[in-house]
């Protein structure tokens, strides 16, 4: 395992900030490109931006955990707020655009592998990698 | 991190020009729809917003500006988005909200 880096983020919308200059900060360490910080930071933003609006109970805390690997950035947000049918996510029209459900297409398109683990009573993973370009 | 939005209506052109500055994300988007909500209240016209100096938008931001582009487009309005910088500008093209917005 490469170097990791953990911490738990208050379930509010003013922390969603930090954990986007976080990310910022490790990618720019781990030799990334700028297109690439920024590609990192809008999904990992986007997938606590997802924690948030889907209701983390009294402001609980999520968990933002970042692996540093051999020409990789692996990173996953994990919450307890109770899980979601991933069977009923559907991808989002793009020519009939509507307000809502823009974030997992973005982690989607900007990430290089993206796997989501939900489990309805429990909570919800997004674990994304992003591979340093050569 | 913070938004700046300035509004003013151009009679002559019979529109609204916004332009915003620093970033909209989940923490201040309402304030962005709050205000577009005013404006568009006050009158609906069509509305220009300049991005230049927006350095981040989220999904909930965008969300915003598709629900304002929903309600104009009912009344022939147009709302356009100029010089996005070429982060927000990639953000519009994997949404294909450029096809809208730009």
């Amino acid at each position: 395992m490469g170097d990791v880096l953990k911490f738990y983020v208050p379930g509010k919308p003013e922390y969603v900030s930090t954990v986007r200059m976080v990310v910022s900060s490790l990618a720019n360490a781990a030799g990334f490109d700028v297109e690439s910080i920024e590609d990192i930071k809008v999904a990992v933003s986007e997938a606590c931006t997802n924690v948030v609006c889907h209701g983390m109970p009294d402001g609980n805390s999520y968990e933002v955990f970042c692996e540093i690997g051999d020409g990789l950035l692996r990173i996953s947000v994990t919450d307890q707020a109770g899980g979601c049918d991933m069977e009923k996510y559907r991808c989002p029209d793009l020519d009939c655009p509507k307000e809502g459900g823009l974030g997992l297409f973005i982690i989607r398109t900007l990430m290089d592998e993206v796997d989501i683990f939900s489990e309805l009573g429990r909570g919800t993973k997004i674990q994304m990698i992003k591979y340093r370009p050569k | 991190m913070s938004l700046d939005i300035k509004r003013e209506y151009d009679e002559t052109e019979g529109r609204w020009n916004v332009t915003l500055c620093g970033e909209v994300d989940i923490e201040n988007a309402a304030c962005l729809r709050a205000a577009l909500k005013e404006m568009l209240e006050q009158r609906l016209s069509s509305v220009e917003i300049d991005i230049q100096n927006l350095s981040y938008i989220d999904s909930t931001g965008l969300g915003v500006l598709i629900g304002a582009y929903g309600r104009m487009k009912e009344s022939g309005a147009q709302f356009r988005l100029r010089r996005p910088a070429k982060n927000v500008e990639k953000l519009l093209r994997i949404t294909s909200l450029d096809r809208i917005f730009l």
